[in-house]
């Protein structure tokens, strides 16, 4: 078996591609703690990357990076790059709110916000654009539409974002993150706390939205790394370990730590 | 490999190994013994064979029964996925291999009430012990994960179908020198025939264990060639 060099973790074939974000030499402290150790990996455009490894492996944390909502705390702080369309977006001079509007950002618990379906959506377009009303409408039914969930709530619009099931109201965040026309879209554990019919939807979402979005998930759940995304990531105790494709990475990993992770002989 | 942490998962592992050791040893006892009774016109020994096949059968049933449970409740991923795919692959070959034997084993019969010398055999004789070792070895060095022993031993094929052309084109020359051979000889072709497509069964095992050891492919173009096609004599 060919042995694995530091320098192959980006060998994946994503390299012929053009990169969204690029990561180099990426350290994360939490206080004293380091979080991300030197990581580097390349995000190829509107296809969907998956983060995997045990908990506390630095994943979430790395996503966390992607759109800077870590700075929201105290005391956490990333050194090194990471390049948004050749941008570095940890520059100090890096306009958050514009950042944000670029990568958005859907989290493990849905988080409608406590007002109607059509106001879930509307309200964060209207904090970066002034639009009409028929403007607004159609945008809202548009988002609903990408989210594949307008058909279940046309007729309710005014409802309240909270009435909805829990499946529901993941996908209506995913329609509030598609609506400000995002172009990288993150999602922590999107589909963790949802029934099987819930998480079938939201992964054929994921597969339909990689058409237009960069994609990048976290999730424990191996199986839906292997069905939703192209390439994965297999990060342990803050190191990326081994990037590849995800038919790789499931199939025939380099790594050992990576194939006792996959395979659950892990410690 | 360190143990999973589910106990059971590996146990389930296990028993699919064990399986695929058991159809590999009954696979060599049957080419072994199809190809005994046939030098040694044992009709004893040929039933044998023939009624082994059930057994054979039984335990591709099983495997592929344990193989379809372990993928449903435990959907095993990289190597472990590699062992359950390749072993129902390897099942389904060594199966195969004993339908050909007991095939050998079936024609026992025929070839010794024919009044054919006991010479036509030799060259079969050969050809089956080059047969037998390959079989033996298949499975032998999948189980103590040799992964170069399997690349040659899928090479070696060639020898067999080497042999097999020398074979045909002998019993071909005592059917010509006198047609009373000719029942005989048929018969004796299938029986080569037969050998040649264990052989070739025996590749795909190696082929099959390779991967599941390594996680990559066998080049595609092993030389191969069957010259029998070529040596025909005009009608």
């Amino acid at each position: 078996m060919k042995p694995m060099l530091s320098t192959d973790l980006n060998v994946a074939d994503t390299t012929v591609e053009k990169a969204k974000i690029e990561v180099k030499n990426l350290n994360f402290y939490y206080g004293q703690s380091k979080a991300l150790k030197d990581i580097n990996l390349s995000l190829p455009e509107r296809s969907v990357t998956a983060f995997i490894g045990p908990s506390g492996c630095g994943k979430s944390t790395l996503l966390r990076v992607l759109n800077r909502i870590y700075e929201l705390y105290p005391k956490q702080t990333a050194e090194g790059q990471v390049l948004l369309d050749g941008k570095n977006i940890l520059d100090r001079s890096q306009d958050l709110n514009l950042l944000r509007t670029k990568i958005g950002m859907v989290f493990q618990k849905p988080t409608p916000f406590p007002m109607s379906i059509y106001e879930n959506i509307a309200f964060g377009v209207r904090l970066y654009e002034k639009i009409s009303k028929a403007e607004m409408d159609s945008r809202v039914e548009s988002a609903l539409k990408r989210a594949a969930l307008w058909n279940e709530v046309k007729d309710k619009l005014n409802a309240s974002g909270q009435s909805l099931s829990g499946g529901q109201q993941q996908r209506l965040c995913i329609a509030r993150t598609v609506a400000v026309k995002p172009e990288v879209i993150l999602l922590d554990e999107p589909a963790s706390a949802l029934d099987p019919l819930s998480t079938a939807k939201i992964e054929e979402l994921i597969d339909e939205l990689q058409a237009d979005y960069t994609i990048v998930i976290v999730t424990h759940n191996m199986q839906q790394a292997a069905r939703v995304s192209r390439q994965t990531a297999f990060m342990y105790l803050g190191e990326l370990v081994e990037f590849d494709r995800t038919e790789k990475i499931f199939t025939s990993p380099r790594e050992k730590r990576t194939q006792d992770y996959i395979t659950g002989r892990f410690g | 490999m360190a143990e999973h942490t589910v106990a059971s998962f590996d146990e389930d592992l296990r028993q699919i190994s064990r399986l695929i050791n058991d159809m590999g040893d009954l696979a060599g006892s049957m080419v072994g013994g199809s190809t005994r009774a046939l030098l040694e016109s044992d009709n004893a020994l040929a039933q044998r064979v023939v009624s082994d096949d059930a057994i054979m059968d039984a335990r591709q049933r099983e495997l592929d029964d344990r193989a379809i449970t372990l993928i449903a409740k435990r959907q095993p991923m990289a190597d472990d996925l590699r062992h359950v795919v390749g072993s129902i692959r390897m099942a389904g070959d060594l199966e195969r291999i004993g339908d050909l034997a007991k095939n050998i084993a079936k024609r026992v019969g025929s070839v010794g009430v024919s009044t054919a010398p006991r010479d036509l055999t030799h060259s079969i004789d050969s050809m089956a012990q080059l047969v037998l070792i390959q079989v033996q070895a298949v499975i032998q060095e999948y189980t103590v994960g040799d992964a170069t022993a399997l690349a040659k031993l899928r090479n070696d094929d060639e020898r067999i179908d080497v042999k097999y052309t020398s074979v045909f084109r002998e019993l071909l020359t005592y059917m010509m020198e006198d047609p009373r051979n000719i029942t005989a000889c048929t018969h004796l072709l299938f029986c080569a025939k037969n050998l040649e497509r264990i052989g070739d069964h025996v590749t795909n095992i190696a082929e099959n264990a390779y991967y599941v050891l390594t996680g990559t492919q066998l080049p595609a173009n092993r030389p191969k060639q069957d010259e029998t096609a070529m040596s025909a004599p005009a009608a």
